[in-house]
């Protein structure tokens, strides 16, 4: 599914009367994973090619009903120009490709924050009435209001102490393009340092999520077969760049963090 | 000979079923089939977190950045990172020997646990830079100034932007694999009929292991597929005999797709251990791994057959072991080529050559048929290169087990005029 026609709606509807609350929009879909795709998106974020769907598998499943929801003229945020400041994602099984998978996405708590207004799009992901994946993607909108206030600030997972980096990743120009046509989240400031200008940014950004899953990639092998995976997103991740990812085993599970010269992009726990 | 040496076990294996080549694992690379096959090994024997002694891996057709293919796919698998790998390169013969090398270490008393691997991709087959073009750009990665880098990029010419695809051929004749083993058809009259039975045969006995559960702790599902993709349950030698000769010339081109390997993709891992460690993690104990001998011959100018060490290895294993053909219940004889495995046995039941090229009074004899490759080998499966030697040692661990006593036979021939074989008894 091409999401370039709801950006380009969401960008035209961007301007205009908003509603002031979250719809009860309940947006579902039935997926057989497609095995081409899977095996595209392992190769593009560092998983190897297998049969268990990265943890991080099902977010892009659910991303294009995360984007058919924000974009619609009943959401109260304009989708240009959310950020995308966390994401939580409990894979509570290993689930296999060969599974039919059935998403759902709404949106909830819609409040207050420092800087604007913040509102999680969860999603969650059915085989056969078994819950199997939960995702949970919080979006800021800059200056933005919302009718609650800003909640006690969330606990963002912490910096891995200093110390050598366990990977240094050379992250190509192209990721974002890369990212894009596996995740199909074709948000023009990821996709070129031109269209990314138009929005601010001196380069392309990488995907938050192309990150995370980056990262979680290299602990391949040393998960748990039920994941948590808790992220919190930093500085983004100008195009093409030099990172490092730290990691530190703690409680039977991962603290990291992927950081450069500019400053920490992001951090996470998994266990 | 002495053997004081204790004897490694055989405690288990896992492979992935073997797709066609292009087929069901063509976006996989060895490293990500490798991965799911130690991965599938670890769940099967509770090794998720263990250090084992070491795992000796490799693969035939390999990428330039696959360096320390197995260490890698050790780091990125369930197993413990503090587990050392090394990879083991001998053509079709990789699979058994690193068997052999994980065997000996355990036999020695230098390892309590090891895993033998193989994986070889025909899919995902590196494509190199042209070999001219590749000089050039070394010419220029070592140029200091700018004058000699541009006489280094002067090099280049539009001849040398294609690239080199590897080839199934020897280097060193020239010829594939198919058209060697033609000649060593022709040489001992295989004829097409004899070919396309075995043929039959092995799809016939792969399929009904297939059914009764054979390879259900064998084999862990992979990308979809769950038996090998080349098996044709309901192939027969008419259906086979219709097929068009691809090896060989004229009337006597006996060798078809369907009495050849096709190529494929896939990997194996055998667990091996000393009886001590298995018997601390109630790990069953299979076979053990008796003896092992690997042979060369002089293909490019002696005239011997590509495929046709395991003819002079197995007579030396024979030997050194006190035993004749006729002592096995088993015999794995890797089926590169149906012709391969009949050539091979003609060969041994030949006085004159026992005589003249193996040294022998007399000659080793026929072997009961009903024993050999039982439950299918390579023709059905499909030969992913440095994977064969995995599936064929557990499968046969397997059978003997089954048995309850017994002894076995393996035999793979190798490119470069090599060949592995070894000898398994039930444990």
């Amino acid at each position: 599914m091409s999401l370039v026609p709801l950006y380009l709606r969401a960008a035209v509807g961007a301007v205009g009367p908003r509603a002031s609350t979250l719809p009860d929009t309940r947006l579902e879909r039935e997926v057989d994973v497609d095995r081409g795709h899977l095996a595209d998106y392992a190769r593009t974020c560092g998983f190897a090619v297998g049969d268990v769907l990265p943890p991080t598998y099902p977010h892009v499943l659910a991303f294009g009903l995360h984007v058919q929801l924000m974009a619609g003229r009943d959401f109260p945020l304009a989708l240009p120009g959310l950020v995308h400041v966390a994401n939580t994602i409990t894979a509570h099984r290993p689930v296999d490709a060969g599974e039919r998978l059935h998403v759902a996405v709404h949106a909830e708590r819609f409040v207050g924050h420092a800087k604007g207004a913040q509102v999680d799009l969860v999603a969650e992901v059915h085989v056969g009435g078994e819950r199997v994946w939960d995702g949970r993607s919080t979006y800021l909108a800059r200056g933005a209001r919302a009718p609650e206030p800003a909640p006690a600030p969330r606990v963002a997972p912490a910096e891995v102490p200093g110390g050598p980096a366990a990977a240094v990743w050379r992250v190509a120009g192209d990721t974002g393009r890369r990212y894009a046509a596996v995740s199909g989240d074709v948000n023009p400031i990821h996709l070129h340092p031109l269209t990314a200008r138009a929005f601010g940014f001196p380069r392309a950004i990488a995907h938050g999520m192309w990150t995370a899953a980056r990262a979680l990639a290299a602990l391949q092998g040393r998960l748990p077969d039920a994941v948590a995976f808790d992220v919190a997103f930093g500085r983004p991740l100008l195009l093409p760049s030099t990172v490092e990812l730290r990691t530190r085993a703690v409680d039977g599970g991962w603290a990291l963090d992927v950081r450069s010269r500019t400053g920490t992009h992001l951090t996470a726990t998994v266990g | 000979m002495t053997r004081s040496a204790r004897r490694a076990a055989v405690v288990g294996g896992n492979r992935i079923p073997f797709a066609r080549a292009h087929g069901a694992y063509a976006q996989a690379t060895n490293l990500d089939m490798l991965t799911a096959t130690l991965d599938g090994l670890a769940a099967r024997f509770g090794l998720a977190g263990e250090r084992i002694g070491e795992v000796a891996g490799g693969a035939v057709l390999k990428h330039a950045r696959d360096r320390d293919l197995t260490r890698e796919t050790v780091l990125g698998s369930r197993l413990s990172p503090s587990t050392p790998a090394y990879d083991v390169q001998q053509a079709c013969g990789t699979g058994l020997q690193t068997m052999v090398a994980v065997a000996n270490k355990i036999a020695l008393g230098q390892l309590e646990s090891g895993i033998a691997a193989g994986v070889d991709t025909a899919s995902d087959a590196p494509v190199a830079l042209n070999d001219d073009l590749r000089r050039v750009l070394m010419r220029l990665n070592g140029a200091r100034s700018l004058p000699d880098r541009l006489r280094a990029l002067a090099g280049i010419r539009p001849g040398q932007l294609v690239p080199e695809v590897p080839r199934n051929a020897e280097p060193r004749t020239g010829l594939s694999m198919g058209e060697h083993a033609a000649l060593t058809a022709l040489e001992w009259s295989v004829t097409r009929e004899a070919q396309d039975e075995l043929a039959a045969a092995s799809h016939r006995n792969l399929a009904a292991a297939y059914d009764r559960g054979f390879f259900d702790d064998l084999v862990t599902p992979y990308l979809g597929l769950t038996r090998d993709e080349n098996l044709r349950p309901d192939t027969s030698a008419e259906k086979l005999a219709r097929l068009k000769p691809v090896f060989g010339r004229g009337e006597g081109a006996t060798m078809t797709a369907g009495n050849s390997t096709p190529l494929t993709d896939g990997a194996s891992a055998v667990l091996l251990g000393s009886d001590e460690w298995a018997a601390e993690r109630r790990l069953p104990v299979l076979a053990h791994v008796v003896d092992a001998e690997t042979a060369a011959v002089d293909f490019v100018h002696a005239g011997e057959g590509l495929l046709t060490a395991p003819v002079h290895a197995v007579p030396r294993l024979l030997q050194r072991n006190g035993l004749t053909l006729a002592d096995f219940d088993f015999y794995e004889i890797h089926e590169a080529f149906a012709s391969t495995v009949l050539a091979t046995l003609a060969a041994w039941e030949d006085p004159a050559f026992a005589k003249e090229r193996l040294g022998l009074d007399a000659p080793l004899g026929p072997i009961d048929r009903s024993r050999l490759n039982v439950v299918g080998s390579s023709l059905a499966t499909g030969h992913p290169f440095a994977a064969t030697g995995g599936r064929i040692v557990a499968t046969l661990a397997k059978l003997l087990h089954e048995r309850g006593s017994g002894r076995g036979l393996v035999s793979i021939c190798a490119a470069g005029g090599q060949g592995v074989v070894a000898i398994l008894e039930a444990a």
